[in-house]
Formats: C-alpha cells, sequence, structure tokens
C-alpha cells in the first residue's frame, strides 16, 4: 500500500505534476483507508464508482492547479447533484439532490475529486454527530470518543487521514469544535464569505461552510477556491483573495487579546494550561497579549438557541413529505400525513429544537424571544468591534473539555449548547473564526486553540495560526 | 334599520407582470402544461436560497406610486410561517414590517363627488402553487409558485357597495394601465379579500372577511348581502363572529368557511436569507418618470379633443387603442378614435389581433385619418382599403393614386361632386337642357377633374345624367 | 414562560405538525422545558439599544435581472415526489378543516 495520503498536497501537487502518480492512485488508496478504517463511520455515502471515473478523465487533463486530482470529503449536508444527500436524518435517507451547491461547482471546477459524503449530526443540530440517523462517527484519535459535531466526520475523516481535506458548516462551533476533539485546523470564515446556496438550512442567519484540513496551509488554500460572491445567495460578499500571503511573517508587534469569559474556571486546566503556554510563547515572540472582556459573550448561548432554534423551525418546515424525502404511509388525512411524516422522520433531537423554535416565534414570544435575541446579537457584535479596534485578533481554548466518551450526557438536551459556549460568540457576530491543534492532554486527546478574527480579516488569522504551527512543530507539540 | 353604517375595507392580490419570479429566476407563467416552469427553488429544495427579481421590485414601487404612498427606502422582507401543500417552503415571503408603499389612496367620484379611499399598505410576496382538490387527493402544480404578488390593504374607508366596485374598477385601471398586472379577476391574477362590519355607533363592528371574491361586481353584491346577513343577526339580538367566508354564486350569499382562531400564528421574523433593498431616491425618480400618462389625465385629453362621453368610456376600456391613440401626432382625434373603436377594431375582433402586430404605420394611420378628415376620401372607401392597409402597410397615397378612380362609388359623395359641378357650370347645364350632348361629356369631364380621378365613372355619369334630368 | 403544561406541549407539536403520542408527553414536557429555562434568560439581559442584527452582512441585496435560467422538468421532479398523479404532485386531503 502506497502512503500518498500523508503526504501534504503541495508533495501530492507535485508528484502529479511530475506524472509520478495518477489522481487514480489517490483515489484508489482514499478507499482502501476508508475500508480499513470502516468502524470509524465517518461517511453516509462513498462515491467510488464517481470518484474512480473521475480520476480517470483528469489522466487526460492538466495538472493546472494545486488542488487538482486532490480527494475531498463534504459534509452531507451539502447539496451533491446525483449524490444522495441526506443531512444524517432518516428525512433524506433516499434524497438524491438534482442540483449542486455552489461549493460543489467550485470543487469540481479546480478538479477535485469528492469520495464521499461524511457524517455529521442530524441536520446538523448537536455538538456530538451523535444525533445522525446512522450511528456517531468516532474520534479519529479515540474511537471510544465523540468526534465532536456537528461536522464530526468531516473532522475524524481528515484526522483518521482518510482524505486530505473536507468541507464541514459552522453555525455555532460546528467546524471548530469537532476541529479541536480531532486535532485538525477548521476554519469558519467570515458570514457571507462562502456561498450558502445548496448548503441544506439549519439557522440562516449563522450558517457558514468552511474547510477542515491537516495543517494550516491547505487550510487556507481550500479557502481560496470557496470564497466569493455568488448571485444565488444574497448574503454572499465579493472577495477574492490568496489567505496564505501572510503565513510565514513573523507576528513580532501584533496585538492580541484573550476574553476572560475564556478562561473561566468552567474550562479544564490542561486546556487553559495549553493556552497559557501558547500565550507565553506569543509573548516571547514580540505579540502583545491582553486579557480582555467583551460585553455580551456570556450570552451568547442563550441567543443562540433562540435565534437557531427559530430559524431551525421555519427552515425544516419544507420536510412535508410531498416533494422529497421521507413520507408517511398514513395518508388518509393532510394534517396527520404532515404530523407523521415529521414524526417519522425527525429524529429526537430536531424534533425538540423544531417545537422550541415554533414556539419562540408564536404570537407575542417573538417579540420576547427573536427580536429581543436579535437585538442583543447586535449588541455582541458591537463590543466585538470595540475590541477589534484595540486587538488584531482575539484567541482562547476552542472548547472547555476534550472529547468526552460516545455514551456520556447522553440524555441531557442542554449539554449540546453547553460545549459550544465557547465558539458560539463567533457566529453571533459573523465574525471569522478557526481552530487549530496546540497539544494534548494527559490521555493523548487534542487540544484546540480558538483564534478569532475581525471581519474579512482570516489571512492574518492564517498568519498567526501558521506560527503556532511551526512554533510548535520545533518543539514537537500540536501533532 | 336605517341607523346601520357599512364598513367596508378590501385585500387586493395582483400578480405582477413579470418575465420570471420574485425569488427564483423560473418563468412566471401558469396558465400552460402543469409543471413546466418550475426549479429547485419553486419545489424548496433542500439548500436553495431565494434571490430578489429586480423587475418584480420595480412594478411594485410602480404601483406603490400610482397609489400615492410614502415609499420605503429600505425594505426588508419577511418570513411568514404556516404549513399548506401549497406552500412548498412551509413559509411565504412577504413584507411585513417594511411594505414597500403605506399611507396612499385612489380616488374615486362617487355621485360626482371626489372621494379617497385609504391606502394601509402595499406589499410584495409571493405567490403559492395551484392546489386541484379531488375527493381522495389533492394535485399541486408548481407553475404558480413564487410568481410575483402585491397586496393592496385599504383603510376601513368603503361605505357602500357601490363604492367598493368604484374604487376595484379605478385601481384594476391604474394597474392596467402602468403593465403593472393584468388584473383578470376570472383568471387569478387579480383576488379581492372582502372585510365588511356593520355598526349603529362611530365604533366599528365585529368584521368578517370574505376570500376570493370572483368579479369586482360579486364584491359589491358580498357587500350587500354581509350587511344584510349581519344587520339581521344583529336584530335577532345575535352577535357578529370573526370568520372567514366565502362567496356563493347561485345564493348570491356569503357561506362561513371558518371561525377564526385567536390569532392566526403566522410566526413572522425577518427573512435572513435576502439583506435589504434600498430604493434609492434617483432610481425612485426614474422609475415616477417611466409611468405612462394614466387614465384620468387621458380622459381629460380626449374630451378637450372632442371625443364624446361614451367614446371616452370605450377607449379607457381599450387599453390598446387608448395606448395608440396617445401616440398619434396632429390628426384629428375624434376621427381617429371612430375609425379605432369601428373599423380597425371590427378587423382586429375578426382576425383576432392587436395593433401591435398589425402591419400598419402609425404614419399611414394617420395620413389614413387625415384624408378622411379632409373628405379627400370617403369613409365607405377607408373600409374598403382598411385590410390592405393593416395588412400589407400599403402607402394611403399610393392607393388613392393606384386605383383612386374606380375607388370611389359612393354615391352621396359623387353626387356632392355632381352639384358642385353643376353649380360653376350654370352655362354648360343649359346647353345640355337645350340638347346638346356635347355639354353633358363636358360636364364628366370636371366631375372628374373635381374628384382628381377618383370617382368611377360609370356612375359618376349615370349620377350626372340623372341630375341633370331632374332638374 | 414557567411551566409548561401538557396542553403547551400539544399546542408547540401542533404548531410543529410533529406528532406526539400519549406516553410521550412526560418526556417533553421535561426536555422542552429544560430548554425553555434556558432561553428565559433573553428576559434578563438589558441591551446597549434595540437594533437588531437580521444578518451579519453590511451589505445590501443586490436584484437580479429578469431573465429565465435554470428550470426543471417534471420527469425529475417526479422520481423525488413520494406521490404523483400524471403531471402532478399528489397530496392528501384535509380532513378536519
Amino acid at each position: 500500500m502506497n502512503n500518498y495520503l500523508d503526504l501534504s498536497i503541495l508533495e501530492i501537487h507535485n508528484l502529479l505534476k511530475e506524472k509520478k502518480i495518477k489522481p487514480l492512485d489517490l483515489v484508489m488508496e482514499a478507499f482502501e483507508r476508508i475500508e480499513e478504517k470502516k468502524e470509524l463511520n465517518v461517511f453516509i455515502t462513498l462515491c467510488k464508482e464517481e470518484a474512480i471515473k473521475k480520476a480517470k478523465e483528469l489522466e487526460e487533463k492538466d495538472v493546472d492547479n494545486i488542488l487538482f486530482g486532490i480527494p475531498v470529503a463534504i459534509k452531507d449536508n451539502i447539496s451533491t447533484k446525483d449524490i444522495r444527500t441526506t443531512c444524517a436524518s432518516k428525512m433524506l435517507e433516499n434524497y438524491i439532490p438534482l442540483y449542486n451547491a455552489t461549493v460543489i461547482d467550485k470543487i469540481n471546477e479546480k478538479n477535485m475529486i469528492i469520495i464521499g459524503k461524511t457524517n455529521m449530526d442530524e441536520f446538523a443540530m448537536g455538538s456530538t454527530s451523535r444525533t445522525s440517523y446512522f450511528g456517531p462517527p468516532l474520534n479519529a484519535v479515540d474511537k471510544t470518543r465523540i468526534a465532536g459535531g456537528s461536522s464530526g466526520g468531516s473532522a475524524s475523516a481528515v484526522a483518521a487521514h482518510l482524505i486530505p481535506i473536507s468541507l464541514g458548516s459552522d453555525t455555532g462551533g460546528s467546524i471548530r469544535q469537532p476541529a479541536s476533539y480531532n486535532g485538525i485546523v477548521g476554519m469558519k470564515p467570515t458570514y457571507g464569505s462562502i456561498s450558502r446556496y445548496g448548503l441544506v438550512a439549519f439557522a440562516s442567519s449563522l450558517d457558514q461552510i468552511g474547510p477542515m484540513s491537516r495543517n494550516v496551509y491547505e487550510n487556507a488554500l481550500f479557502l481560496n477556491t470557496l470564497i466569493g460572491k455568488d448571485e444565488k445567495d444574497l448574503t454572499t460578499t465579493d472577495r477574492v483573495e490568496d489567505f496564505t500571503r501572510y503565513i510565514g511573517e513573523d507576528i513580532k508587534g501584533m496585538k492580541i487579546g484573550v476574553p476572560e469569559y475564556f478562561m473561566k474556571e468552567d474550562v479544564n486546566p490542561e486546556i487553559k494550561n495549553h493556552v497559557e503556554k501558547i500565550i507565553s510563547m506569543l509573548k516571547e515572540h514580540g505579540a502583545t497579549v491582553e486579557y480582555i472582556t467583551i460585553d455580551y459573550i456570556e450570552n451568547a448561548v442563550t441567543l443562540y438557541q433562540i435565534i437557531a432554534m427559530g430559524e431551525a423551525s421555519s427552515n425544516l418546515a419544507r420536510f412535508d413529505g410531498i416533494r422529497y424525502g421521507y413520507a408517511s404511509g398514513d395518508r388518509e388525512d393532510l394534517d396527520m400525513f404532515y404530523k407523521k411524516t415529521r414524526a417519522e422522520g425527525f429524529g429526537e433531537e430536531v424534533k425538540r429544537r423544531i417545537m422550541v423554535g415554533s414556539y419562540l416565534l408564536s404570537g407575542e414570544n417573538a417579540e420576547i424571544y427573536y427580536n429581543k435575541a436579535l437585538s442583543i446579537r447586535d449588541d455582541i457584535k458591537k463590543s466585538f468591534e470595540k475590541a477589534f479596534a484595540n486587538y488584531d485578533l482575539i484567541i482562547g481554548p476552542t472548547t472547555t473539555t476534550t472529547a468526552y466518551k460516545l455514551t456520556d450526557d447522553l440524555d441531557n438536551p442542554i449539554k449540546a449548547f453547553l460545549d459550544d459556549i465557547l465558539v458560539i460568540p463567533v457566529n453571533m457576530a459573523g465574525l471569522p473564526g478557526m481552530s487549530i491543534p496546540i497539544g494534548k492532554d494527559e490521555t493523548n486527546l487534542p487540544i484546540g486553540l480558538h483564534i478569532i478574527g475581525n471581519f474579512f480579516e482570516e489571512a492574518i488569522m492564517y498568519k498567526l495560526a501558521a506560527f503556532i504551527e511551526t512554533e510548535l512543530k520545533k518543539i514537537g507539540e500540536g501533532k | 334599520m336605517d341607523t346601520y353604517k357599512l364598513t367596508a375595507g378590501i385585500e387586493v392580490h395582483c400578480e405582477l407582470k413579470s418575465k420570471t419570479k420574485m425569488f427564483s429566476d423560473s418563468l412566471n407563467e401558469y396558465h400552460s402544461a402543469p409543471n413546466c416552469n418550475i426549479n429547485a427553488i419553486d419545489l424548496a429544495y433542500p439548500g436553495v436560497l431565494p434571490s430578489v427579481n429586480m423587475y418584480g421590485i420595480e412594478l411594485a414601487l410602480k404601483a406603490a406610486l400610482l397609489l400615492n404612498c410614502q415609499i420605503q427606502k429600505r425594505m426588508y422582507f419577511d418570513r411568514k410561517n404556516y404549513f399548506y401543500p401549497d406552500l412548498p417552503k412551509g413559509y411565504q415571503i412577504t413584507q411585513a414590517r417594511t411594505p414597500i408603499g403605506t399611507d396612499g389612496y385612489v380616488e374615486i367620484m362617487v355621485n360626482d363627488q371626489k372621494k379617497r379611499i385609504r391606502i394601509h399598505d402595499i406589499h410584495i410576496e409571493e405567490d403559492t402553487c395551484k392546489n386541484t382538490h379531488l375527493d381522495t387527493c389533492s394535485l399541486l402544480d408548481f407553475n404558480r409558485s413564487g410568481v410575483p404578488l402585491i397586496e393592496i390593504v385599504t383603510e376601513p374607508d368603503i361605505k357602500s357597495d357601490e363604492e367598493a366596485m368604484l374604487y376595484l374598477e379605478k385601481l384594476r385601471e391604474l394597474l392596467l394601465y402602468a403593465d403593472i398586472s393584468d388584473c383578470k379577476i376570472e383568471e387569478g391574477s387579480m383576488r379581492c379579500d372582502v372585510n365588511v362590519s356593520v355598526s349603529k355607533t362611530d365604533i366599528l363592528g365585529i368584521r368578517t372577511e370574505t376570500k376570493n371574491v370572483g368579479s369586482i361586481r360579486n364584491v359589491g353584491l358580498v357587500i350587500e348581502s354581509e350587511k344584510e346577513r349581519q344587520i339581521s343577526l344583529l336584530e335577532n339580538g345575535e352577535t357578529i363572529r370573526e370568520e372567514t367566508r366565502r362567496y356563493d354564486e347561485k345564493t348570491n350569499q356569503t357561506i362561513l368557511m371558518r371561525v377564526k382562531e385567536t390569532g392566526n400564528d403566522y410566526r413572522y421574523f425577518p427573512e435572513p436569507d435576502i439583506p435589504p433593498v434600498t430604493l434609492e431616491d434617483t432610481y425612485i425618480e426614474a422609475v415616477k418618470k417611466s409611468l405612462p400618462v394614466m387614465p384620468d389625465e387621458r380622459r381629460e385629453l380626449y374630451k378637450r379633443a372632442g371625443i364624446q362621453n361614451v367614446n371616452i368610456e370605450k377607449i379607457i376600456q381599450n387599453k390598446m387603442i387608448s395606448d395608440y391613440l396617445m401616440d398619434l401626432n396632429h390628426i384629428n382625434l375624434v376621427i381617429a378614435s371612430n375609425l379605432l373603436l369601428g373599423d380597425v377594431s371590427f378587423y382586429l375582433n375578426k382576425h383576432s389581433k392587436s395593433l401591435w402586430d398589425v402591419a400598419m404605420s402609425k404614419e399611414n394611420f394617420e395620413s389614413l385619418v387625415t384624408l378622411l378628415d379632409t373628405s379627400k376620401m370617403s369613409s365607405k372607401q377607408v373600409k374598403e382599403i382598411l385590410p390592405e392597409i393593416l395588412e400589407k402597410n400599403t402607402d394611403v397615397n399610393e392607393i388613392l393614386k393606384r386605383d383612386g378612380m374606380t375607388q370611389v362609388t359612393d354615391k352621396t359623395f359623387i353626387k356632392q361632386i355632381v352639384d358642385i359641378v353643376l353649380k360653376e357650370n350654370p352655362d354648360s347645364v343649359l346647353e345640355y337642357q337645350s340638347g346638346k350632348d356635347r355639354a353633358s361629356k363636358y360636364l364628366m369631364g370636371q366631375v372628374m377633374k373635381q374628384s382628381k380621378g377618383k370617382v368611377n365613372p360609370a356612375i359618376a355619369n349615370e349620377i350626372l345624367i340623372d341630375t341633370l334630368n331632374r332638374l | 414562560m414557567n411551566n409548561l403544561s401538557e396542553k403547551d406541549v400539544k399546542h408547540v407539536a401542533d404548531l410543529a405538525r410533529i406528532y406526539i403520542k400519549e406516553e410521550e408527553i412526560p418526556k417533553y414536557m421535561v426536555n422542552l422545558q429544560s430548554l425553555l429555562n434556558e432561553v428565559d434568560k433573553i428576559k434578563d439581559i438589558k441591551g446597549y439599544d434595540d437594533e437588531m442584527l437580521i444578518t451579519p452582512v453590511n451589505h445590501e441585496t443586490i436584484p437580479r435581472k429578469d431573465e429565465m435560467k435554470e428550470t426543471l422538468t417534471f420527469q425529475e421532479v417526479s422520481y423525488l415526489a413520494p406521490k404523483v398523479s400524471g403531471n402532478y404532485i399528489e397530496v392528501p386531503v384535509m380532513i378536519h378543516e
């Protein structure tokens, strides 16, 4: 067996360019590895036939870009034409889309090869990927533990070296938290950077697609191809840039804030310790690191619950058994047909959130809960803006704990939200946030550092992330 | 009984005449085969997002301007959530908080008095899909799903069935003339919901809503029958319930559909997929300038041109003719309108054509009118050559030259010329009467000369001799 | 919302068009209650101002031209629809208004 998939994307690219390997070699290796690590349960659907066909087609083409021929995995809430897209739900168990998400078109333009659709929390609702109708994906580092969520499959697949790179989506930490749990790099860019057209909506004003990779450079590289204005998504921003451009620069003079809230007592001491070490390291290299306060970030989870559940209750109303998806066999009465279809097609977590979301928007509640949440949300954004007037970046731990046991806290409806307490504020403001691995706890579980940038300043985040990555490599940590 | 005062308000939904739908780019056309103008957005496939049709905004803005509304310069959209098979997303995109127009009015003439019906608001939304109910199931056609709509909501200013009908006629006229909607109630592109209440005091009574009334005339009937029904309920000591009703044409009565729940729970919230739409002042001005001359102004114009009232209304009712007239220059509009309402319309109806798809040019039509106006051509003559002009656009003056002689067979016209010639040539008349045949030939030559060779010589000769013999 | 009643749970399930069995009600009462207790915290938060953030983006909508682009055929659509009748998608009728 070859080990091309352990190489960096740049190394693979050079081999492809020099015709030392073919895209098919990569594809076959990926499927071998997936088969070997089947028990990780990271894929819901594999596209072996299509991938092989594509790889063969690529043999006739010029290796014209660095992502050419690179195998990629796609979170299963991103619409892929002719490839089943389930959102890890019984509701869409047999749904084969008629159209591609805009990001899929972009990936195809670069001639990347889609290997499969990754496991996740049902409709991205959860923080462990355990709400998947197809059973949970496992943590790549420790199979007895959660992969995190909701992009658990995308994170674990990259961490297990099944594929070099993947796409996730992040509504309240769903890229960054599993990235942290699996020891990889995950970026949720500024809201509006990547088209959401074709991303099955959970909470429209929070959802954002983002790249997940083994290292910082490859993450930036992938982001380059994903961003840009899309006529089909009115919330997209017109931007073209090279996110790798500051990678390798030193960080002298950089001003970094650490919100006190991010380092409070609920954070596991080992994690805190690792973050503090990073802080010292950054100071040693000439950065200013200061503790700061950011108003309202402690309220972010409450806002998130209201906004995400409210929007979800509306976004998921379309799953009614009429045009696609699961339909109840009870067709006698329309009302009962709706209710049975949705009761049978959705899992518990989803039902709970839709019910609460409907309640939060009903009658006067819309004013009391939803509109109030939007108003405080605006205040969070403003308080972040205040912080960014003085600091280039904000850092802290990504999670309060490392990946926990698959069997822990199964019946706690609040736990899913608390797992994301440190990453949710970013979605509230629409800011970019990323997680990078900074070491392991004493049970060898990965710890992530959360980096938050100002709007559209992902390039500066990558600069810091790459710097930390390089420094940690020197002392043998971070991997 | 007479002391009860009627109050009505009307909600009108109009489909906009855009090429594509409001939030998706499939065709706005649903009278063709079922489910052929549909795309992923119209079917609310997972992951799709709305786009906003610029022309839909423009048409709605035109309507808001015509209804004298305050224009919302920064518009948001909202989601109205409810479950029904004709609503694929489970929510309708509408404008609940920031309608494009508010506080407008429509002016109507009631008993020769101007009255304003105030417009509460006009907002943009999307149509539902078509749902055909059978006994055991319903069938869905998504062609109409997402068709642009405007909803126009009046204040409760309507005090009689007559006012309601006048308001709707006026509204329809405005929307038709600005090319905003084709306003075909029968086909559903204009739909009326009527709110009616009665009260003996100035405090409004409890209202009922009658949905989807099928014609303007029926709106009047609904108001009358609802008024009577409500009064008789109150007279019998009963109370009015807030309910939704429908109109049954056969019995001329409204029928209960459902009692309104305590406030429909539509769970409105701001649509996060559509950032605000800003209407710049310069844009609003440009749209205002692009509005065509509206019916009332046209009426004035026609009146000044001397067209009779009956014909003015006929013209206004036929927008094609009215638009055609608006484009004509320096000609007799009375003659032009008579021609258009008469012979031209006859031809168009017969051939199912419109003025826009006949060959006749405006200039040619203008020449024709001028010839009629200056008596250089008879109406009978016009009738004969009209098909050729409409079909081939042959120059009317060419026709005159080409077959003018044979063309004039109008006996009254020829008689007029003969009379003139005889009057001008008393000597020749005397010669004829004295038996000189030569004189009649001379007179015939004068008739031809006078008519510039247009008259039919045989008929002319016959008339000439006849006239001479009767002298 | 202080205490969720059985009736509230049924009402909420109705709003969301989700069928729940009688025996599931107690479970939902507990679970929904714990979520509602969480969201209730919003009531105690005092903001800077009343301005709402509807979408995090700062730009405006750029409307599209009134031009037709992609369409689907009914044949494609019919493969996905659970029940089709001729060129229509079929749905059950409403028995109880």
